[in-house]
Parts: structure tokens; sequence; C-alpha cells
């Protein structure tokens, strides 16, 4: 009944979906967080859910550390470690505010947390403790790991980019290149760069070598627009991931669909067929083979699209073709 | 160089400045660009060719050229590739490219050519870089991008002169936000009319007048803003002074967003106002989706029991909001808030019918999803399992409910958005609001309650 190269996982979180996020090192396991409040670990090759955990609000991201090791957090302001071995939990700490984005840094093996306290905190998976809180200029709403920097982007557009071996201050603090509130920020796999994304529809691809010849490659590009009506509708850009080895991305959106690109050779590799909701949260296996997409209405419009509520996690397993620079 | 003559006899476009190795792709350039019908995408041969399409198979009427130039934009003048130019502008044109014409030869010779390569529709299109306003011109008469189809004047600065700063190889000064200095593919001119109004040069954002103008000339032009392409140019057009953020994707079709943009800079707390072609699929508010929705009160930090129920009998929108809440809770906790609910439901039958009937949908739907709830935690505990690494702890129950409960209400980070106090919220029941039709519902209502509440005291 479900076709080999898409299907949906069964038992999916009974509220939106805010991250999926698959393990470091196999397509078999992938963590959802969810606005139910819970934690869902699901095992795609069975299509089972494998296990779960609940924060007491609704949690908006998660990360793996390595293959048993989950980190959580949400509007609840407390930084969970799950350990998925020994089926415990154990609460790392807490920010002022929700914690928005959590990121593994393999560079320096420690979590990153960005929370609507303007704080992104470094905690140390061994200790565990929290060994650095930063102070970012707004609001924290996008996060990723590049290399041994990461960069956050924050409300008013701004991107600060920090450097991990030296944290004693920002290494770039920069404007986002779009005109409207920053949705998602992903790393360049090959750590050259970031791919930020907008709530207007827009997706900017931006390098971290400020040298001239370096920032002229960067640019931005439209998406995830639709005509209706004669109405332009532009939608945010809820999600990005990357292919680890092609450093192509996908892109989703609130009009519910995903958009790969080639961000090198400026081209759209492909689109997928439009989900009953927007793209909530994207995440790519290890190996590029699959992809995770988690769909949800996220009250973005008034009225759900269709006035479907749907929160579903597709699995699409993908080929070169739809992922690999031509 | 010895290419001044191959420079002096290249086709050039009328429309929008653009210079082309030679009349055929010029002519595909002006019918793609200029004479395209933005309803059907049909490719019509003039201008005036196309105001009559438009005219005859849609009924729309269109008075400016797309992706002109604002003193370019006349639809009447029936131009085909480089026949039917103005003498004068023709005579202009080449003053001008013989006259400033300092340095970087090549740029301007391949850029042409090489956004031709690039396929419209994918990445290529969309950008909106447009050169910054340190590239501006001074001198060029503030009036003259007021005026679409107004003839270049002859204090027309030479268009290449200024165009070769942004272009050139070397482009610090638009080092600013977004610029993509590498991309060719300027059409030489697309910001010397504009330039000349009077915005502080450096800025990159936008003052208020150009909102103002912005709103104005797409209102202006939403027949033809109907198709994405028309309207920016009209609207590119006839805002001078708005500065692009992209320098170098600075075709015509860049400026619609970035025209709508200026409202988000100006009043930081919200989301700019659309336009009547455009929606942004955004709440008004500059906030994250997810700081809205975590105002929603299901998101809540768990309540007294009290407050609950009476926010419970609220409007239906809370009812269904509680709905998920209730899911979400312990099996007891749900019940135990139901039934207060329906007892309030009870006791005011006719002002909190409606929210007494919201209750029991929700009970009824909550029976239903109760069983594959209850089911996920032993199914997964008893998962048949092939990962060796995983099997032994998972095989074990899993602990759903170990989370210790936080005390302190820092998630309140922003107050619901209805100023009433939680108990001033029962009070005011859609009842309250329909009084017409609450009493009619209210009869039925009453002895349907009775059956459909049983199963909550069972």
């Amino acid at each position: 009944m479900e076709s080999r190269t898409e299907f949906k996982i069964k038992s999916p979180p009974t509220d939106a979906i805010s991250a999926v996020e698959f393990g470091p090192n196999s397509t078999q396991f992938l963590l959802v967080s969810s606005w139910d409040s819970t934690v869902r670990l699901y095992d795609i090759h069975a299509n089972t859910m494998r296990l779960k955990y609940n924060h007491d609000l609704p949690v908006l991201d998660v990360a793996f550390q390595d293959a048993v090791h989950a980190y959580s957090g949400g509007l609840g302001n407390t930084l969970k470690m799950y350990d998925i071995n020994s089926n415990s939990e154990s609460i790392m700490g807490t920010h002022d505010k929700p914690i928005r984005k959590i990121e593994y840094c393999a560079a320096v093996n420690a979590i990153l947390t960005g929370g609507w306290d303007a704080a992104v905190k470094l905690w140390d998976p061994r200790t565990p403790t929290c060994v650095g809180s930063y102070l970012q200029p707004d609001v924290v709403l996008a996060l990723s790991v590049c290399g041994d920097k990461f960069v956050v982007g924050t409300a008013k557009r701004k991107v600060c980019i920090w450097d991990l071996r030296n944290m004693a201050g920002m290494f770039q603090r920069r404007e986002s290149s779009l005109k409207y509130q920053t949705r998602c920020i992903k790393g360049f796999p090959n750590e050259q760069g970031y791919v930020l994304s907008s709530i207007e529809g827009r997706v900017a691809v931006e390098y971290l070598d400020t040298t001239p010849e370096a920032q002229k490659k960067k640019y931005a590009f439209k998406c995830h627009r639709i005509k209706e009506n004669n109405v332009e509708h532009i939608y945010p850009v809820n999600a990005i991931s990357f292919h680890s080895t092609y450093n192509t991305f996908a892109t989703g959106g609130s009009d519910g669909y995903v958009n790969i690109w080639d961000g090198f050779n400026k081209k759209r590799l492909c689109q997928f067929h439009r989900y009953n909701a927007g793209v909530a949260a994207l995440s790519f296996s290890h190996d590029g083979s699959v992809l995770a997409i988690g769909v949800s209405y996220l009250n973005e419009a008034e009225i759900p699209p269709g006035g479907n509520d749907e929160r579903e996690i597709y699995i699409r397993y993908v080929n070169d073709q739809e992922t690999k620079p031509k | 160089m010895g290419r001044k003559k191959k420079k002096q006899s290249r086709p050039w476009c009328w429309y929008c400045n653009r210079e082309f190795e030679d009349e055929k792709i010029l002519i595909q350039h002006q019918k793609a660009k200029h004479f395209k019908c933005h309803i059907c995408h049909k490719k019509l041969y003039t201008g005036p060719g196309l105001s009559i399409h438009c005219m005859q198979v849609h009924k729309e009427a269109i008075d400016k050229v797309p992706n002109s130039l604002p003193n370019r934009s006349n639809i009447e003048i029936e131009i085909y590739g480089m026949e039917g130019i103005p003498p004068n502008d023709a005579k202009e044109h080449e003053r001008q490219r013989n006259g400033g014409r300092p340095g970087s030869p090549s740029s301007g010779e391949d850029e042409p050519v090489r956004k031709k390569a690039k396929p419209e529709g994918l990445l290529g299109s969309a950008p909106g870089a447009m050169p910054t306003g340190s590239n501006m011109m001074p001198g060029v008469m503030p009036g003259m991008a007021a005026h679409p189809g107004m003839p270049p004047m002859g204090s027309f600065p030479p268009p290449m002169h200024h165009m070769m700063g942004p272009m050139g190889p070397v482009g610090p000064p638009f080092m600013g936000p977004g610029m993509m200095p590498g991309m060719p593919g300027m059409p030489p001119g697309i910001q010397q009319p504009v330039s000349g109004a009077s915005i502080p040069p450096t800025r990159p954002l936008f003052p208020s007048a150009a909102a103002v103008s912005t709103a104005t000339s797409t209102a202006v032009s939403s027949p033809l803003g109907t198709d994405f392409k028309p309207i920016t140019s009209v609207a590119g057009g006839s805002i001078g002074p708005v500065k692009p953020t992209f320098p170098a994707y600075s075709n015509a079709d860049s400026n619609t967003t970035t025209n709508n943009n200026i409202g988000s800079d100006q009043k930081v707390n919200l989301i700019a106002t659309t336009s009547a072609a455009i929606k942004i699929i955004h709440p008004p508010e500059d906030l994250s989706l997810e700081e809205i929705r975590a105002r929603l009160p299901k998101y809540q930090r768990r309540q007294t029991q009290e407050t609950r129920t009476v926010q419970t009998a609220d409007a239906s929108q809370q009812a269904a909001v509680l709905q998920q809440q209730q899911q979400q809770q312990q099996q007891q906790q749900q019940q135990q808030a139901a039934a207060a609910n329906a007892a309030a439901a009870f006791q005011d039958q006719q002002q909190r019918q409606q929210a007494a009937l919201n209750a029991l949908q929700q009970q009824q739907q909550q029976r239903f999803q109760r069983p594959p709830q209850a089911v996920m935690v032993p199914a997964s505990a008893a998962m048949p399992v092939s990962s060796v690494a995983l099997m032994a702890p998972l095989m074990r129950p899993t602990m759903t409910l170990a989370a210790p409960a936080l005390i302190h209400g820092g998630n309140m980070m922003r107050p619901p958005p209805m100023g009433l106090p939680p108990g001033m919220i029962g009070a005011l029941p859609p009842g309250a609001m329909h009084p017409a039709f609450a009493a009619p519902m209210g009869f039925p209502g009453a002895p349907m309650l009775a059956p459909m509440m049983h199963p909550r005291f069972r």
C-alpha cells in the first residue's frame, strides 16, 4: 500500500512536529520532537516507534550526540539528555526562556543550545554541565554548527558567527542578507558557509570567508511561493537539511513543498509532491540516502491549508538524480 | 582593445538599456522580458502588440512595458529589436557609450550571454539583487525617475560610467548584505534613472517615502500585478530610491520583493503588509511561528484545576485547544477536567451550551483517540528489535512519565493574546454574544447532554 520511495511513519506525534533528526551513523533511527511534549525515537526500517519520553511542555528541538544519546529542549526551558541504551534521562540545565535550537558539535564534542533568552549555551556531555553562556543580540531563532564555528540567527535579522576555539568574543557579526525574519540556518558540510532562509520564501547562500572574492559568491533566491488567483502567496522556509556528501540541500516550506537545490550551481534539482500541510522539519540521513520530512501546520495562516491539520512524518528514499549536482 | 568597433555596433534594448551580441538575441530578450503576457505568458512581438493582446484576450489594460526602465515604459511606441527606437534615444545611447567607457571592457561584454545561459525559474530567476545605494549617480534630476515615459534628457549621465562601478570585477562598495557582485547580467542602466531620486546614498534600506510610493505604484499597476514580473518592473521603475540588497541580480524582478520589504524595515514589530498581488503567509507580528504558537493556552504551563475548568467552558476555539491539551495529559486529569467542565456546562445551559457541546465532542474524540495512545508504550516496548545496540534497553517498558515537573513559569514570556483575566473568559461564552442562536440551540442541547455525558461518570 505504501510505495518504496516514500512512506508515512506509524504512530506519529499527536501535535505539530518541531524537529526530525537522523542518527549520526545509521539510516535506521530517527528522533522526532513535537509540540505534544514528547520526543520519540523511530525505527524507520521496521516503521515502528522504539521509544518515547516526555517533557512537561512542547519540545522545540532535539539532537543526537551519538547513536545512543539524545538532547532535547523546548518551552520548558530545560535541556534533557536521554540515554537510549539505559532508557534514562537526566537534566543538563536550563535556559531562562524556552530553548529553540539544539546542535551537537563534533569538533569540540559539545552540545549547543540557543534560546529565546538570547543566550547560546555550551554544554559538556561528560560532566555534564553548562560550560559557557554567550549573549546574542536578540532572541535566538536559528543555530547551526559549521565546522569549528557556529552560526546564530536571531530576531531582527542579526547573524552572529562564533568560533568555538575562541569563545572570548564573537567571531563575526552580520546582518541577514534577507529582509525578513530569519527562519532557519544550516552550515555547509564543507564548512565554507551556510544557508539561511527567511519567512518570506527566500534563501541566501553565504560564505564565512570575508574576503571580497569569497563574498562575491554569495547570493539569494526566491522559492516556496505559489500563485493563486493572481495573488502570489509567499511562504516561510521552515527547514533546511544538507546532503552530507553532495553539499546539496533540501528546503521545506509552509507551502507544503520540499525542494532540493544545488547551491553551487544555482540549480534546483527537484521538487517533491505537495504535502498536506507545511513542511516543518527536514533531515537527511548521514549518507544522504533518506530524507525525513516532518509535515505540520504551524499556524502560519489563519486557517490550515485545505482545513487540514495534518501532522505526519514522511520517510523518502532519495536517489542521485534528486540530490546529486548535474 | 581593438573592440571598439564591435561595441559601437552592438544592439541594445531600448526598454532596459541592455546590450546584446546580436539583434536576434535582443529580439529574444525583448519577447521574453518586455513583450510577454503576464497572464498567459504568450510572447508578443511589440509593445502595442502586447497591449492589444491583453486588452482583447484578457480584458486587461497594460499601461507600461514590463521590466522596462521608468522612462522607457511607453507601451505605445512600436519597437522591434533595434527598429523603431526614437532617433533621439539612439543618439543619446551612442553618445553615452562613447563618452563614458572607462575600464572593465570585458564585463559588459559577457553579461548578456551569460545571463541568457541562466535558466529562468530556477535559482537564477529570483534573487533580489540590486546595487547598493553607494553606487548611485549623483546629479540626475530627481524628477526623472518619477516620470516614466519621459524621454531621456541631455543631463543624463553616461550609463556605462556608473555601471562599471557596481559591475566591475572588484566591487567593494556593495559588499553590503546580500550582494552577489560576481553575478553578471545586470542590465545597464536599470538603476540610472532610479538613482536620481534623493535617497541617502549609503543606506541600503529604505526611507518611508519609498514605502509609500511602492504601495502606490503597486496599487496602480495591480492589473498588471497578476504577473509577478510586470509588476516588478513597474514598481521598480517608479520607485527610484529603492536600493537593492543584491546588486548583481538587479533585473527588475527583484524589485518587487525588495519594495515590499520596506514596511518590515520600518516597523520592526510587524511584518510588511502585503500588496494586492503578494501575500506573505505568516502572522502579522514579526515573531517566529514558534513564539506565536507557544502563546496558545494549551501550551501554557499546567495550571490549577479550577482555572482550567473555567477556561474549558469557553468558546469553541478554546475547547478545541483543550482537546489537544487534554490528550496530552494523563487520563485521570482528563477525566477530572472534563467532569468539572461538564458540571459547569450544566449549571448554565443557556450560556454555556456551546461550550458544553464542544466539550462533549472533545470527549468523544478522546474516546477514540485514547486506545492508540494507550497502546503505544507497550507496543514500543514489545517491538521486535533488529538492532543489537538498542535491543536490551528497548525491551524494557519506557518511562514516559518520568519527567520531573518544573515549577517556574518561564514560558509565559508573552501574555496570552486576549486581555481578559482567566476568570473572565468563561463569562463571555458564545451564547452571550449570540442570544438568538443560543436559545434555540439550548433546548435540544440539554437532553442530548445527559446520554453523552454518561461515559464520563462511569
